[in-house]
């Protein structure tokens, strides 16, 4: 769909601004406040400080679903896919690692009865190699399915659905425990993570701090690049993809590409998460949780990086903060707020300021970024 | 529910004639069998506990009933014999054994006739088929046949097969038909014994394939070792054919299920290009609206509760498209040129769906009446039993594509459907209230899976969360089907129910769904307009 006021609100900085200079804050802030001055008056405990680190890579899942969506027209209903990829590879490094290091047999050998870690396991102990899967791993994961995808042109709705479906299958065989990846329960009992303890205070500090500066670099990155010829290109295929291929432009590349992008953005966010709450298990890749990343770039508003950051983290702290006395109402919540997003609010939470900004330049429902 | 099976005693009735030289018909005489059973003779009273038995062939029931007390009063020692008179003592005097009529006969002054363990455990064995045919209630005849299958002391194939002519209750016959199965294989001459595998190969189960099996491990004869043989291959062609059958028939009754929850789906999305993540919910929707038209006929007419499913069909369908009525009207009709939001608010909605039926219900699983329609099932070839629960989703399912097909192509609304799903701009420059047209068929469609939901409660658990599973199967019927075409998607929910229920004892319910996906994004590469697309869409 045509968008006249999208352009215009990405050349308006201001909120991008404030969200850079937020998280710029936070990468100083949370060190420091969380380190040395941990015991002050102004100080961050290690709890605060690991939401904060959950809630980074919750907006980073956000950034990497808004730069498909918002930007490629490619709406994700399976994004925990890749998020889960990621902290899967990232718990079977820390396994391994501990296992062959510490000597911690992890739990699920013990549960299945094997002497040995599957032929997959291999060369997880290195932390190299298993950065490098992180990223291989969901790239690749991502590239088959939207080169088959894109080459048979499937989008829109058929897409959105596909990727759930693909997700629930996911879930489905990582419930099994002959998979080798802990079935059920999962994998947990994670020790160190780069010779550290992971439940130190210096690694809660670390992880939550590397958490936020990866949300500014990628934040910062992906702003860059949608400000690129290739940003332009990739607005250009969401508003009108036929148009563009009579042109002359072969449009798979560029969608594949960002789709790829965003699928390693994703399980980047995946990999910082797990170490934090120290626990991966399939539910991870339920099909609500991948709903909800969406949930977040819509509150927030498509179509611009700062929206889909915004959201993430409005709504996780909102979760973090009602599950704790009201867990039942949750639902209900989130349930509303998504209706009354769809409804009243085409654009997000960007929809309650735009008006005031632009008012009188908005015709009708133009502005709309499907 | 009177179960008619091609009836193994109907074809055995010459082989029952031929070796039953000796039909024990009652002896007409009453009074001969209570002499032989006062002999005190061995032999005498044996024959008389046989006769006494067979007294329940007798076409007059009160022959069975007098059999039944003399036999119980010989067991009990209340029967007491001399001086040519033969009384049954009970606690308001004595009767006669032979006419039951009050007797002036002082019965201390007889006695009891002998009885030793043999004896005893021929007239228990007796006693209990009499039983057989006497009693009313099921659950006491299969007691009778469970206890007769331990003593056979007076059990004879005729009797047995006399037994099965009159038995209804599946459990009891299957016992008996082991029972006078195994029974015929002991006869001792070798042309009987060929004649029972024979017989017995008719009925094709894998009960009477262990049966013959267990007799041909003790049998010498060349002759009878080549019919067990033969008997046996021919019921292990029969069983194989019977697990095709079943295989198919339970993909059949999935795919009923998936296909009246896929029509909805593939109606609405081919009229609006809106998918309706709350489709799985509607479904549960419907299925609870059952459940409570159980519950309120319980209440008011407690009669008519055997016949809640027929009642509730409209009141499921009519609740699911009420509710798929206010989801267009509120949410859905402001997002029509927003497809991509319409998941995230059908998502919502279903969200909101099952955590207020959670809330207000509870999660367990809903406890379902099951009348007699929808239980048991007709026997056909091998172990194929055509079960009466899954026959009712297919019936329900083949009445509901029936009428909608109907409803499609001779109506006026379904004429207006087509002509929007054609072309919405064209249909409304024609004079079609295209808006009223989307709101009528979302509801017919969220109706549609409310039928659904009450087809699948005799055969799956109803609970909040039973509607989840099945959207992703519900799409990929859509997606293989071909966008708003009924026999695309009948025919893609036939192959994707087929496709389940054969993977699945193979490689597990996990496989199966992987492989339907894979499938499914093969062939989109393929053909990504579906099987049946209508031409000239969008």
């Amino acid at each position: 769909m045509a968008s006249d006021t999208f352009a215009e609100r990405h050349r308006l900085p201001l909120l991008s601004r404030i969200v850079v200079a937020t998280l710029i804050a936070l990468v100083v802030a949370v060190p420091l406040l969380g380190g040395p001055l941990a015991g002050s008056a102004a100080g961050l405990s290690p709890y605060m400080a690991n939401i904060i680190g959950q809630i980074a890579t919750f907006a980073l899942l956000a950034l990497a679903l808004d730069l498909v969506w918002g930007y490629g027209g490619i709406l994700s209903l399976g994004h925990g896919l890749f998020f889960a990829a990621g902290g899967y590879l990232i718990a079977m490094h820390m396994l391994k690692a501990g296992y062959v290091f510490g000597g911690v047999t992890p739990d699920l050998m013990t549960f299945m009865g094997w002497s040995e870690l599957p032929v997959h396991w291999a060369f997880f102990e290195s932390f190299p190699y298993a950065l490098l899967m992180i990223v291989l791993v969901p790239g690749l994961l991502a590239f088959l399915y939207g080169y088959v995808s894109f080459r048979s042109r499937v989008s829109g709705v058929y897409f959105a659905i596909i990727t759930q479906a693909l997700t629930y299958v996911a879930m489905l065989m990582m419930f099994r425990n002959d998979t080798g990846f802990g079935g059920n329960n999962g994998m947990t009992g994670f020790t160190t993570l780069l010779g550290q303890d992971i439940g130190g205070h210096a690694m809660v500090v670390g992880l939550a701090s590397a958490s936020v500066l990866a949300l500014l670099v990628a934040f910062i990155g992906c702003s860059a690049l949608l400000r690129s010829p290739f940003g332009k290109l990739l607005v250009a295929i969401r508003d009108d993809e036929a148009r563009l291929r009579f042109l002359g432009y072969d449009t798979l590349w560029p969608k594949l590409a960002a789709w790829c992008l965003s699928g390693i953005l994703a399980a980047i966010a995946g990999a910082l998460y797990v170490p934090q709450v120290g626990i991966i298990n399939p539910r991870l890749l339920s099909p609500e949780l991948s709903i909800e990343i969406a949930v977040w770039v819509a509150l927030g508003g498509r179509g611009a990086l700062s929206g889909a950051v915004i959201g993430a983290a409005i709504i996780s702290a909102l979760k973090f903060w009602l599950t704790g006395f009201v867990p039942e109402a949750w639902p209900f919540i989130l349930a509303l707020v998504v209706l009354v997003v769809v409804t009243l609010l085409p654009n997000g939470l960007l929809d309650l300021k735009p008006q005031v900004l632009w008012r009188g330049r908005r015709s009708g429902k133009r502005g709309m970024i499907e | 529910m009177a179960r008619r099976r091609v009836d193994f005693g109907h074809l055995l009735v010459s082989f029952i004639l031929l070796c039953a030289a000796s039909l024990p018909a009652l002896a007409q005489d009453r009074g001969t069998i209570i002499a032989e059973i006062c002999s005190g003779d061995f032999g005498a009273q044996q024959s008389a506990l046989g006769q006494l038995a067979a007294a329940g062939m007798s076409e007059d029931s009160s022959d069975a009933t007098w059999a039944r007390r003399i036999v119980e009063a010989f067991e009990g020692r209340e029967l007491r014999c001399g001086n040519g008179v033969a009384l049954i003592t009970t606690e308001d005097g004595a009767v006669q054994a032979a006419s039951m009529e009050p007797s002036d006969v002082d019965a201390e002054t007889l006695a009891p006739p002998s009885v030793n363990l043999r004896l005893r455990a021929t007239a228990a064995s007796a006693a209990a088929i009499l039983r057989l045919f006497i009693e009313e209630d099921a659950a006491n005849r299969l007691s009778a046949a469970n206890y007769i299958d331990r003593r056979r002391e007076a059990a004879t194939a005729p009797i047995l097969s006399a037994a099965l002519e009159r038995e209804n209750d599946a459990e009891v016959r299957a016992v008996l038909s082991t029972l006078r199965a195994s029974l015929l294989l002991e006869d001792p001459d070798p042309a009987n014994r060929i004649a029972a595998v024979e017989a017995i190969a008719q009925d094709a189960t894998l009960r009477n394939r262990t049966t013959i099996a267990e007799a041909m491990r003790d049998e010498s004869d060349a002759d009878v070792l080549a019919a067990g043989d033969a008997a046996i291959a021919s019921i292990d062609r029969m069983l194989q054919v019977g697990k095709i059958l079943s295989t198919l028939y339970s993909g059949a009754s999935y795919a009923s299920v998936l296909f009246l929850a896929a029509l909805g789906l593939a109606i609405i999305f081919g009229l609006m290009g809106v998918i309706n993540l709350a489709q799985g919910e509607l479904i549960m929707v419907g299925a609870y609206a059952a459940w409570f038209t159980q519950e309120a006929i319980r209440t008011a007419l407690p009669a008519l509760l055997d016949y809640y499913l027929i009642i509730a069909i409209p009141i499921s369908f009519m609740a699911a498209a009420l509710v798929g009525l206010l989801m267009e009207v509120i949410v859905i009709r402001r997002l029509y040129d927003r497809p991509l939001m319409t998941l995230l608010a059908t998502w919502a909605i279903s969200l909101l769906l099952i955590n207020t039926v959670r809330v207000t219900i509870g999660s367990q699983n809903l406890e379902f009446h099951q009348p007699y329609y929808v239980s048991g099932g007709f026997p056909l070839v091998g172990d194929f039993i055509m079960t009466s629960n899954r026959l009712f989703a297919i019936v329900v399912a083949i009445c509901a594509c029936v009428t909608v097909v109907v409803l499609l192509r001779r109506s006026l609304f379904g004429m207006n459907i087509r002509a929007v799903t054609q072309n919405r701009a064209m249909a409304g420059a024609a004079g079609i209230d295209t808006r009223r047209t989307d709101m009528m068929a979302f509801s017919l469609g969220s109706g549609l899976a409310g039928l659904a939901g009450l087809a699948l409660s005799p055969l799956y658990n109803v609970n909040p969360g039973m509607g989840t599973g099945f959207i992703v199967d519900s799409f990929m019927v859509v997606v293989l089907g071909g966008v708003g075409s009924l026999i695309g998607a009948a025919l893609a929910a036939i192959g994707i129910g087929q496709i389940n229920v054969i993977v699945e004892p193979i490689y597990g319910a996990v496989a199966a769904k992987v492989f339907v996906l894979l499938l499914v994004i093969v062939f989109i590469q393929w053909r990504p307009e579906g099987l049946f697309a209508p031409k000239g869409r969008r």
